[in-house]
Order: structure tokens, then sequence, then C-alpha cells
């Protein structure tokens, strides 16, 4: 251990309690940071504004943007980019990676279960009405079998540290987990304007991505050993659409809108300028609700006549599968450590934050009484909407909030406040602390592969615990370290 | 290709290329101006009457309201570029799009309230840029293709409109008698609003007389802004996509059979035999084949609609047939 002395340019800097990615103490770099820490010391503020600006521009020239309120004549905004990146050790990496995998693996198995024999709802481990009842779980895929069992193909699952630096779980995406992209392209304009600071360390690349997920979608595909594969967009409308193009283009696969799309004669076709093509594998980014307009919201324009029952027949695979949903379902969330107990034989490796159900009337009560020092979710809401926490919120919104689960039990959940660790990050012409959170993502199709990074998410506000993009958060570049460095 | 792509690209071509042809006419408007005096150059070009030079320069670069103004050509490539991305290069993207934000700087809106030219000018390289990036960095399949057709049959519509424009002058003075004065200043700025005044010096290396201006423009075989060079290149492309759809059991459509009578009309025809017919009627001929091909186009191509007529019937018919001898 260095015992790194206080750098010039982080005198103020103060973790204020909190777990500090980067500070042991105040004026004490970790030892997996000091390389950094010397870097940012040479360095003037302008210095680092400048290339602030250079990362700024880089992502408004390539149309890196999201538009905000799915305005089409709104703004499209930049994800903000804070150049300081986060560093993760090997060995701590090699236990969350094996810990999401685990997840991944007992997630799936449950899946199949509850859309075949339904084992574990006969015993007294999980409700069988929480699951059955729940609005993501689709009883129209019951004994409908999905190649190599696989349901969820893509995964993006947020982690969180505490004030001891304890990783946990805070929630599984099994639906169409977004923000892959960013971690590849800040990755790409790090290395751009701030190559200097790579020269310290061994960073495992993060570009591979898009090729290991074009192996999963073809490693899925119904009957061929040459499938066609498309990702389906809900179109540039949607705040996720650069990350669309950015994957189609990578993957050199087609980017398809439900319109580009029909089923004849129990297959899905594009429609192309030579005539139609047969589609084997659809990675979709569309919501299980709007995929067909026949079999769930008849007013959807996104989604194509007669995929479903093409689905279900088997000659086409969506990936993620229809009907993942009730498996990242928040009321569902709590029960993943007894899932993977059940499935697996094992002890989850990655813990969860502690749950509170509110269908479950003692743990409603105990809510209803701390929700001041609670966050409180809605199950099926992502993206930071539908949530409450409570010691940062008005007493008024602690009464809608409990008129709503009252009124709605099934639909909240409630979890401790978490002091989120935080991370230096640049603000104005000096670092300070800001909360974040890890989004790693996993990717399930003859093996699991965790890409090594993640999406780094900063609330950019000081104080805020909220990091979603839509609510005023940024991004930070995530670096996984080599073994041997 | 998806249709939707193709139709995509077929038409941020033809805004490119109209963006450029619109820049030039500004650029070269503004010189006539300045050469003239008060005297109005712009009505024959432009087909605008009853404006101020200023108005008029506003209607063809800022005027968000006249779709073929140059913002508006930028702005409806940008907007299509967005969506097939995935489609074409990097580059090409990058350059529509940092093009389209650097419109709302201030240093533009300057550009544009002092003169016009040098905002014309400006886009005029960053559209040129993006043809030559395609160039570049497309591979020679379906994407270059449909890109290749819009340039070109928007080019073709481009010059044929512009010369359709001026052919009252040569009905007044009979199509083959000298010009006067300002008419060659007028002539010569024809030449330049189609890029051309170099290379028609060079290629006769005589003063600018309307008729071998026109066959120059309309007829040349060799010079890349000639109708008949466009339309033999967009013919080519087409050719070319048209195949692979009949390769793949498809019926290519009729716009491959509409656009060669286009071509045909500019290759067969000399110089004298259009003037013996009439310009006029022989340009908006061409511009209304042109026109119908693009829509045969999007029908077939982009929009995959099946073809309604003869060959579908036939191909239908031997099918029948083949099916009956089979069982006789």
């Amino acid at each position: 251990m260095t015992a790194e002395p206080r750098s010039a340019s982080v005198p103020a800097y103060a973790p204020d309690g909190f777990w500090d990615e980067m500070f042991e103490a105040p004026g004490q770099v970790r030892t997996h940071y000091v390389d950094l820490a010397r870097r940012l010391a040479t360095l003037g503020a302008s210095d680092v504004a400048k290339r602030q600006r250079a990362a700024e521009l880089s992502f408004q020239a390539q149309g890196i943007t999201f538009s905000v309120n799915q305005d089409p004549s709104g703004p499209e905004k930049t994800m903000p980019f804070d150049l300081i990146p986060r560093i993760v050790l090997a060995e701590e990496w090699a236990r969350i990676e094996r810990g999401l995998e685990q997840r991944v693996r007992a997630l799936n198995l449950f899946l199949h279960d509850i859309y075949h024999e339904q084992r574990i709802l006969r015993t007294d481990l999980i409700p069988a009405e929480l699951v059955l009842g729940a609005r993501g779980y689709r009883r129209e895929f019951r004994n409908v079998d999905v190649p190599r069992d696989v349901y969820t193909h893509v995964v993006g699952s947020d982690l969180v540290r505490d004030g001891a630096g304890t990783w946990y779980v805070l929630e599984d995406n099994l639906r169409v987990p977004s923000g892959v992209s960013y971690l590849v392209e800040n990755r790409r304009v790090l290395k751009r304007v701030w190559p200097q600071i790579f020269a310290d360390y061994r960073v495992r690349p993060v570009e591979g991505y898009p090729q290991d997920l074009l192996d999963v979608l073809r490693a899925v595909a119904p009957g061929t050993d040459d499938p066609t594969v498309v990702l389906l967009t809900p179109g540039v409308h949607n705040s996720a659409f650069f990350e669309h193009a950015f994957l189609a283009k990578t993957m050199g696969i087609d980017l398809v809108q439900g319109s580009d799309l029909f089923v004849d004669d129990a297959a899905v076709y594009m429609r192309t300028t030579r005539g139609r093509r047969r589609v084997h594998v659809i990675y979709r980014r569309v919501d299980d609700d709007f995929l067909d307009p026949l079999a769930f919201r008849s007013d959807s324009l996104l989604g194509v006549p007669g995929m479903l029952a093409t689905s279900r027949m088997g000659r086409v695979t969506l990936a993620n599968a229809i009907g993942t949903g009730v498996a990242d379902d928040k009321a569902i969330y709590a029960y993943v450590p007894t899932i993977i107990k059940y499935y697996l034989g094992e002890d989850e490796i990655l813990p969860n934050v502690k749950t509170y159900i509110a269908d479950d009337p003692t743990e409603r009560a105990y809510i209803l009484e701390h929700i001041a020092e609670l966050v409180v979710k809605s199950v099926n809401e992502s993206g930071g909407y539908g949530m409450l926490i409570g010691p940062h919120a008005p007493v008024a919104d602690h009464e809608e909030y409990r008129a709503r689960i009252q009124a709605n039990p099934r639909g909240y959940i409630a979890q401790p406040t978490l002091a989120l660790s935080r991370h230096p990050t640049w603000s104005r012409d000096h670092l300070e602390g800001r909360h974040v959170d890890l989004r790693p993502f996993i990717l399930f199709g003859r093996d699991v592969k965790v890409t090594p990074g993640g999406l780094t998410r900063v609330a950019l506000r000081s104080g805020s615990l909220v990091v979603n993009s839509s609510q005023g958060g940024g991004a930070k570049d995530t670096w996984v370290l080599e073994g041997t460095c | 290709m998806l249709s939707r792509v193709a139709d995509d690209l077929y038409w941020v071509a033809r805004y490119v290329e109209r963006g450029i042809a619109v820049s030039r006419l500004v650029d070269v408007t503004r010189h006539l101006e300045l050469d003239a005096g008060s005297e109005d150059f712009w009505a024959p070009l432009v087909g605008a009457i009853d404006l101020a030079s200023d108005d008029v320069r506003y209607y063809l670069t800022s005027d968000t309201m006249n779709p073929d103004s140059l913002v508006s050509c930028v702005r409806s490539a940008r907007t299509l570029a967005r969506g097939i991305r995935e489609a074409i290069a990097s580059e090409m993207w990058e350059e529509l799009n940092t093009l389209y934000g650097s419109l709302a700087t201030p240093t533009t809106a300057r550009a544009v309230r002092g003169e016009g030219v040098s905002f014309a000018r400006l886009v005029r390289e960053r559209l040129q840029a993006f043809q030559g990036l395609a160039e570049a960095t497309l591979a020679r399949e379906e994407e270059w293709q449909f890109l290749e057709i819009g340039k070109f049959v928007e080019r073709a519509d481009d010059v044929a409109r512009v010369l359709n424009r001026q052919s009252h002058l040569l009905a007044a003075t009979g199509g083959s008698a000298e010009p006067g004065g300002s008419d060659v200043v007028r002539w010569l700025a024809v030449l330049r609003s189609c890029g051309s005044a170099e290379a028609y010096a060079r290629y006769y290396s005589l003063r600018v007389e309307p008729v071998r201006l026109l066959e120059f423009l309309l007829l040349n075989p060799v010079f890349p802004q000639s109708v008949r060079f466009s339309l033999a290149s967009a013919c080519a492309a087409l050719d070319a996509v048209a195949a692979l759809r009949s390769a793949a059991g498809n019926d290519p459509g009729p716009a491959v059979r509409t656009l060669g009578r286009a071509r045909a009309q500019v290759e067969l025809t000399a110089i004298d035999e259009v003037f013996d017919r009439g310009l006029e009627p022989f340009l908006t001929n061409i511009q209304v084949l042109i026109a119908q091909a693009s829509d045969e186009l999007s029908a077939t191509f982009l929009r995959d609609e099946p073809i309604p007529g003869r060959l579908v019937g036939v191909a239908r018919a031997t099918m029948i047939m083949a099916a009956q001898q089979q069982q006789q």
C-alpha cells in the first residue's frame, strides 16, 4: 500500500462519510487510483475542461443523443459524460461476474419453470398469485419452448454499493435493457480525448460486445445454421434510437421497424428491394405489449400482426423472449435469493437490497409507518419514474404514496434508502463527490458472458440519488483491470 | 436491403443534390446582381417573380416554409439519414449531422443576413463532401446504387428545369441567333448555375451560344452535369438493382423502361432535332418521364407493392400452363 500524499488538484475533496470509490479517507487515495490521481494532479483545470468540451462535441457530432419526452421536434440531448473513469479491481470484478452469472442462470430456470411445470409455485417459497398475477406474466406462453431454454439473452442489472462498500443488486432489467452503446462509446471517446490516462493501466476492452451479442442471437435461431437476424426498433423517435442504430451497424444486421416486417405462411418476412426475405431472429427493442397488435395492444403501430403466433410455433426467435417481465417485477425481485437457492442449491453471491413487499400485510404496515425513511418503487416502472425517495420528499408526497400503496398494494415495494457510494466527478473546475451505480450487461446464448465493464451512471446534481439519464444523470467510463496488473 | 432504407437513401441523395443545385443558384444570382446592378436576374433562374433580391435570397437559403430552400434540403437529408444511419458510413452521417447543427450557430445566421453567398458555398462544400465520402466509403452494393439513382435523377431533373426556364428566351430569338450583351451574361449564369462554365469553355473554347450551351448541358455524353450523362448514370444504377431483384425471382417493374425512354431521348436526338420539335416540349417530356420513373421506382423497390399489369399476368399464365401440362 502506498500512502499517497495529498494531491494538488484535489485538496478540497471530502468523502463526507460516504463510501468513496477513489478515496479511502480525505486526501488518501485508494491504491488502484494512485496513478490516476497523479495524472489529475499534473493537469490544470482548464485542460480538463478543454477535454470535457472535446468529448461533448464528439458526442454531438456523432449524434449520440437521446430525445427527451419522446417529442419528435424536441431537443436531442447528449448524455452528460464525466471524464474521470471509475476503476474496478480484477478480483472485485471476478466476484461480480460470478454473482451475475449465477443470478441470470437461476432467473432463466425460474422462467422456464413458471412457463412449464410450475414446480416452485407448489412449494411455499413464493406466493403463486404473486407470480401468476404479475403484469409481466404471459399465460399465452405457457408450455411454449424457447431455443436452449434461454429467455433473457440480454440482461442489464443495476448494482450499487452502500456505505460499507458492499455490492448489492438493486434491480434486474430483463426486458429491453438499454445503455450498452454508451458503455462502448464512452470508452471510445475517452480514448480519443484523453489517451494519456490509459498509459498506467491495463484496462479490459469492451468493444467486443456487439460481436458477442451477434453470437448469442445466432445461437438461438430456429432450425437454421445461417439465420437472418434483425433488430426491431420502435423508430427514430424512441429515446434509445441511437443505440438501436449503433448495435445494428456494428453487428452488420438490418435495423427494422414494424412496418418493414410481415407474417405470411407461419414465418416472419421483411420487405426488401429484392422482394421478401425470411427473418429468423428478432432482437426486439419493443415491449411485449407492442409486439403484435393482434395479440396485445390493438392500437400498436410498432408491432407486426401475427408475430406472436409465429413465435409460439417456434418459427421465429424473439430476444428477449416474451414474458420475461415477470422476473424483473420488483416484488418478485425480493425472492431472487430464494430462487437461486431453489434452482441452483447455492447461496447468492451478490446480495439483494432488503425489500418490503406492500402486498404482504405485515410489510405493508411497516412501509406505511416508515415511509419517510424508505425508497418506494412501483413494481413495473423503470427509468427512475414512479418512485419516491422518502427522506428527500415533502410530506405531501409521503401522503400521496401512502394512498397509492393502500389502493394498489401489489403495485409497490419499498427499500431502505441506501447511502450510495460516491465517485469524484468533475464539476466546473474541481472534483466533487457524486453518487454512482453500475449497470453491467450479461449475455446468454450458448453460455453466460458478462461484458468486462459497465455503464457507471452518475447523479450529477449534488446530493441526488437518482442516476437515470431521463432524470438528469450522466455517465462515466468504467475500467475493469486485467488480473495481472 | 430493406425497402424503407432504400427509399430513404434515394431521398437523402436527392435532397443533397438539390441542396447543391440551390446553393449554386444563390451564388450565381448574387454575382449577376453585382454585375448588372438593379436589373432583376432572379426571376428567370428561380422561377420566382415580384420579390426583392433579399427576399428571394432568403427564400432560397433560409426559408423553412420553402421545402427546397438550402436549410430545408439539409434538414430533410439529415432527418432521413438519422433513421438509416446504420446503412451508411458513420462519416457520412456525421457530415450531415454537423452541417445541420452548424446551421443554428450565430456565425451562420450572420452569413445568411450578410450576403448568403459564403453560406451557400459552405453548405455546398459540406454536401459535396457527403457525396465524396459516399464515393470513397461505400461498397458498390444496393446502398450505393440507390444513392446514385437519387443523385443523378435529381441532377437530370434540376438541369432540365433550369433550361426549361430559359426556353422562352430562345423562342424570342428563334433559337439560333447570336445573343446580345446582357443575354451573354444570362447564359453564362445558366452555365454557372449548373456548375458548368469552365467545362464549357474548355470543351468548346468559343463564346457562349445558346444552341451550343444547350447541346452541352443536355446532350453531352461525358460531362457529369449534363442531362444525358446523369440519365445514363441513373439508368446504370437502376439496372444493377433491377438485376438483383430479377435474380431473386421478382419483377423489376416499369421504372427501368420509363427511365430508359428518357435516356433514349437525350442519347438519340441531335440538338437541331430538339429545336425542330420545340425545346420546351422536349424538356417537359424529359421531366415528366423522370417524375414517372421516380414514382414507379418507389412503388416497386421502395414499397414493394405488387405490380399490376401484363408481366405478372404472363408469369402466372406460364405457371398455370406448366402445371396443366403435367396433368395431361
